[in-house]
């Protein structure tokens, strides 16, 4: 008999054997289940969708205006097309947090404690920044994820939005530099950089927006939040990001704190 | 579409009036994670491949039973790890799947002694072998939490059960792991 893997160890092996599995490609399923789903999927969509498509619908609508050419059938014509777009769909209702404005942080606002108490990975936290002002986490959506932030650091300018210096982001997933290219501008240069013996890339000037790979396979996209410069590493297994208006020196320094 | 991505309930929404572009993006989105999760099940990547495809087909034409507004991702996991699990029993169940690692590679963690790195790597092993002999409904469970980092509410909905049956679902399939494991140097 062998001696009984220890729990921890055992979901460690697990994780491990997780990312090393053959997984079949599957680039190409888009494409075929978009060939498949080629026929109407209802009557509603059979009567407004494919057979009539969106421009002779709109083609017989302005027909329709110039024919008539008043001002009541005129308006009722634009707020037709107005409501059911140039896609052919009446407007989707949305649940409030894809409409409402943009929360400054997403998440939800907990002590570091509760956050450690929810989360599956070890949350890490800069000693050279302390303890941070905020922490919110996520737990409900595709995946875990924590952010860090600090309003205040002495050196470090304030985000004039969102009234922050500092913000960290800890999640599981993988970096990737094709996708970290797709981030970034033309005024974005991405530099490889190693961090805490982990891989990492400095992000200077300005990025928005963020790419990365989630654990299922999946890549997710994410925007940065301060209109700075971001230092993004791997360090056990958790992708670390460090948003900051500070340079490359100050930002590996901080990173060189994560405990 | 200009601007910020959709978010998915605005694609189903969009689907759901048979906007097929909509539901492209919303496959992209998720082939991966779903032909990864049938692989798990079946062990084959044609069949892993195939019956992911179906599933999005699926649920595609069952979009009208979709509540509007609940997560997409884990609604879509349960048609296609169902779709995966009738593959597999229609192929006439052998006792053992042909899950594969891709390659070894070593461990992330730098601090690994070559003796250490060895040990992991023969853990692996060890614990791959026990997976392929188990139900793939057990091996699922341990693929949503251990592999595709899914939380606890995703599982739930995945594998359509209460919140609260999700802990006692996993700890009962990594209990089954150890069996197997236990059996496998019995021998």
């Amino acid at each position: 008999m062998t001696e009984r893997i220890h729990d921890d160890e055992l979901e460690r092996t697990l994780a491990e054997v997780g990312e090393r599995l053959a997984y079949p490609r599957s680039t190409a399923i888009a494409a075929a289940v978009r060939a498949r789903i080629a026929r109407p999927r209802s009557r509603w969509s059979a009567i407004f969708g494919r057979p009539l498509a969106p421009a002779l619908v709109t083609a017989a609508l302005l027909l329709l205006i110039s024919a008539f050419a008043l001002p009541d059938v005129r308006s009722a014509a634009a707020e037709f097309l107005h409501l059911r777009g140039i896609d052919i769909f009446p407007v989707p209702s949305v649940p409030a947090t894809a409409t409402g404005a943009p929360l400054p942080l997403s998440g939800e606002r907990v002590t570091l404690d509760e956050a450690r108490r929810r989360v599956h990975f070890t949350i890490r936290v800069p000693a050279e920044l302390g303890a941070p002002d905020d922490v919110f986490v996520e737990t409900s959506g595709p995946s875990e994820r924590v952010t860090l932030a600090y309003r205040e650091r002495a050196g470090i300018p304030q985000s004039k939005q969102l009234g922050i210096a500092v913000l960290v982001g800890e999640f599981r997933g993988t970096l990737e530099e094709v996708l970290l290219g797709k981030a970034a501008g033309p005024g974005t240069k991405i530099e490889p950089v190693s961090i805490n013996g982990g891989r990492g890339f400095w992000l200077e000037g300005e990025p928005h927006l963020f790419f990365y790979r989630e654990p299922s396979g999946d890549v997710r996209q994410d925007t940065l939040r301060l209109a700075g410069n971001t230092l993004v590493w791997e360090q056990d297994g958790v992708t670390m990001r460090l948003e900051a208006q500070v340079t490359k020196e100050q930002a590996l320094r901080i990173a060189g704190t994560f405990r | 579409m200009e601007g910020r991505p959709l978010e998915d309930p605005e694609l189903v929404e969009r689907s759901r009036h048979g906007d097929q572009d909509a539901y492209a993006e919303l496959v992209t989105r998720y082939q991966a994670l779903a032909a990864r999760t049938a692989y798990v099940i079946t062990g084959s990547e044609d069949d892993a491949q195939d019956a992911a495809q179906e599933g999005f087909v699926k649920a595609y034409y069952a979009l009208d039973r979709f509540r509007a507004g609940a997560p997409f991702r884990p609604w879509l996991l349960r048609i296609v790890a169902n779709e995966a699990i009738n593959r597999r029993k229609a192929r006439g169940r052998r006792p053992t799947v042909g899950l594969s690692m891709a390659m070894d590679r070593p461990s992330p963690d730098t601090a690994l002694s070559p003796e250490g790195a060895a040990l992991a790597s023969e853990r692996r092993e060890r614990v791959l072998a026990a997976l392929r002999e188990m139900r793939e409904e057990d091996r699922v469970v341990i693929a949503y939490r251990y592999f595709f980092d899914l939380s606890e509410a995703e599982m739930a909905q995945a594998l359509d059960v209460a919140r609260g049956t999700v802990k006692s679902r996993l700890s009962r399939a990594i209990a089954r792991l150890r069996e197997h494991m236990g059996e496998e140097t019995a021998e």
